[in-house]
């Protein structure tokens, strides 16, 4: 997956002090945020944190009480639309009509022929079942559909709004690939998700909301900080634990449970640490590299915002 | 505007409730227009039987020109059926978030309600197409020697069906917007036309205003014809200040359409 820097790149959109109210509750609230070009962008938040809200109101839906958005710098045309493959909540469809059809009417809305439409069925893997109608499919079928859909124009900009809803693991590990695979040919997918877990295994930059306020807003790889923790156990834990004491690079050494956890500097390889370990004579049975996850940073954002 | 006639078609093609209202809407109008026997035969005049009164098989109901007039005035009452179906249509837009998904993917508001317009214009053709062959047909084999002047007698009250199907259509398709689900919307189209507006018209006193009431309006253009038949005198025309008022009518329906959907949040 290729990591890309804010400073580099042109924004694919910008938001200025974004705000929708219903009624007194402020489901968006001044949202100021831009997304960079060709990132895999994770929106976060818990449920009812203006997620999908903020992205209604980008893809015209929603009309925002106050505050503005641009696309491509090209504001909230039309054809901008026309370039977004989206997904927004649940799948929407006429469920009288085959997933053909269906996509055909797609293609007229997006201006564009009928030629991809079953390439992105073989994709998503529903081909085999294109004349079936829409209202014949499971639920995983009709987020494979709504995948489709979203890619039929080849667009430069996805959104997806918790595309992985109503999988089962198998499909759920598919579509992840399949993001990841379309993210390498260059284009920008925002993810909008509650499953941080997802966010960290795709995306490259994220975003946190809560309450409609943004809270945080950066690189993924950057929550790991500057610090790696390794866990390792062995046949004789004290002398595992002796030994990494003295440890040149160590800077903190906890045991968890039946393993020890050492926390290193982010650049001190491991290779160095375990050959340290052989050299005293220890032969680890357990050695893993504990990335500080996405889930205890956005609990602490989510914690730092009370 | 190509694009969204082709998007509209692609909607319907495939549609069964589509095929089948339009089915029954071309037997019912079938059905009714060539029962015009049994509907002479209920005329009567003071409690007395027309039948008694004179020899009814010479009333000329299926003869050019008197043809236009009665067939699109009983055609008229049948329009209703082609208003459920632009009821289910605009309701299932809503109910399926298909309206929305529409928009997401680069139809703009304006679009939807022209796309919706074709589908309507669409329709009022097509029925009115079917109301003139029909006519043209029940008449050429109904009169004897038919000049060109007769034929085109009375011709006008097609374009005037047009209008009063188009015009009707726009309401169901604000009534659909307005309510949004299928059932409700149903319902109240037929309470206001058949319940409501009557009632209304009953407490108001001058024709005048009366005929200023939109259901009255857009069945004025049409006025009863069979009273010509009993020897009284009818409007055989269509007027032009009942034109105008439909026209207007017309408008405010589309004015109102853009107004409730440009600021719907449609989530």
């Amino acid at each position: 997956m290729p990591i890309l820097k804010y400073e580099n790149l042109n924004n694919v959109v910008t938001t200025h002090l974004l705000t929708k109210h219903y009624g007194r509750i402020k489901a968006v609230d001044e949202l100021t945020f831009s997304i960079p070009e060709k990132s895999i962008f994770g929106l976060l938040g818990p449920n009812g944190s203006g997620k999908t809200t903020t992205l209604a109101i980008l893809l015209d839906v929603v009309r925002p009480t106050s505050g503005s958005y641009s696309w491509f710098g090209n504001y909230s045309k039309r054809e901008n639309r026309q370039k977004i493959g989206s997904i927004l909540e649940t799948p929407s469809f006429y469920p009288y009509l085959t997933a053909t059809d269906n996509l055909k009417i797609i293609a007229e809305i997006k201006a564009i022929g009928y030629e991809n439409i079953n390439e992105v069925l073989k994709i998503t893997g529903i081909f085999d079942r294109r004349h079936s109608t829409y209202r014949t499919y499971s639920l995983g079928m009709k987020q494979r559909l709504a995948l489709a859909a979203a890619l039929l124009c080849d667009p430069p900009v996805m959104i997806l709004d918790e595309p992985t809803n109503g999988l089962d693991p198998r499909g759920i590990a598919e579509i992840r690939n399949l993001i990841r695979t379309i993210a390498l040919q260059g284009k920008t997918i925002i993810l909008a998700s509650h499953l941080l877990d997802e966010v960290q295994k795709v995306c490259s930059h994220f975003a946190v909301l809560n309450k409609g306020r943004l809270l945080y807003s950066g690189l993924v790889n950057e929550v790991a900080g500057n610090e790696q923790r390794i866990e390792i156990s062995c046949g004789n834990m004290d002398q595992l634990y002796n030994v990494l004491g003295n440890y040149p690079d160590k800077r903190d050494l906890e045991i968890s449970g039946d393993k020890v956890i050492i926390t290193l500097p982010a650049d001190s390889p491991i290779a160095q640490l375990s050959s340290f370990i052989y050299q005293h004579g220890i032969i680890p049975t357990h050695l893993v590299s504990l990335y500080r996850s996405l889930e205890t940073q956005f609990l602490d954002i989510l914690n730092e915002s009370k | 505007m190509n694009r969204l006639v082709k998007l509209e078609w692609l909607k319907i093609r495939s549609n069964a409730t589509f095929w089948v209202l339009v089915g029954l809407h071309v037997g019912i109008v079938l059905l009714v227009v060539l029962s015009g026997n049994i509907f002479i035969s209920s005329l009567s005049i003071d409690g007395n039987s027309l039948k008694n009164l004179a020899d009814t098989t010479n009333i000329p109901i299926y003869q050019f020109p008197d043809i236009w007039h009665n067939i699109t005035y009983v055609a008229g009452f049948l329009k209703f059926i082609l208003a459920i179906y632009m009821i289910i249509s605009i309701t299932n837009e809503v109910t399926f978030d298909t309206l929305r998904q529409n928009i997401m993917n680069g139809l703009t508001r304006v679009d939807f309600i022209i796309s919706k317009l074709v589908l309507i214009l669409m329709l009022a053709a097509g029925s009115t197409l079917f109301i003139f062959v029909t006519g043209f047909t029940v008449g050429l084999i109904n009169t004897d020697h038919p000049g060109l002047h007769e034929m085109i007698t009375y011709s006008g009250f097609i374009p005037a069906y047009f209008l009063q199907l188009f015009t009707y259509l726009i309401f169901a398709f604000l009534i659909g917007l307005l309510i949004k689900r299928t059932g409700l919307a149903m319902g109240l189209m037929f309470l206001y036309t058949l319940i409501i507006e009557p009632i209304i018209a009953l407490r108001l006193n001058a024709d005048v205003v009366k005929g200023l009431l939109p259901m009255r309006s857009i069945n004025n253009l049409i006025h009863m014809p069979f009273g010509t038949y009993l020897l009284r005198e009818i409007q055989d025309y269509v007027s032009f200040r009942e034109i105008v008022i439909v026209l207007i009518y017309t408008a405010l329906f589309i004015f109102l359409i853009y107004i409730l959907l440009k600021n719907r949040d449609l989530k």
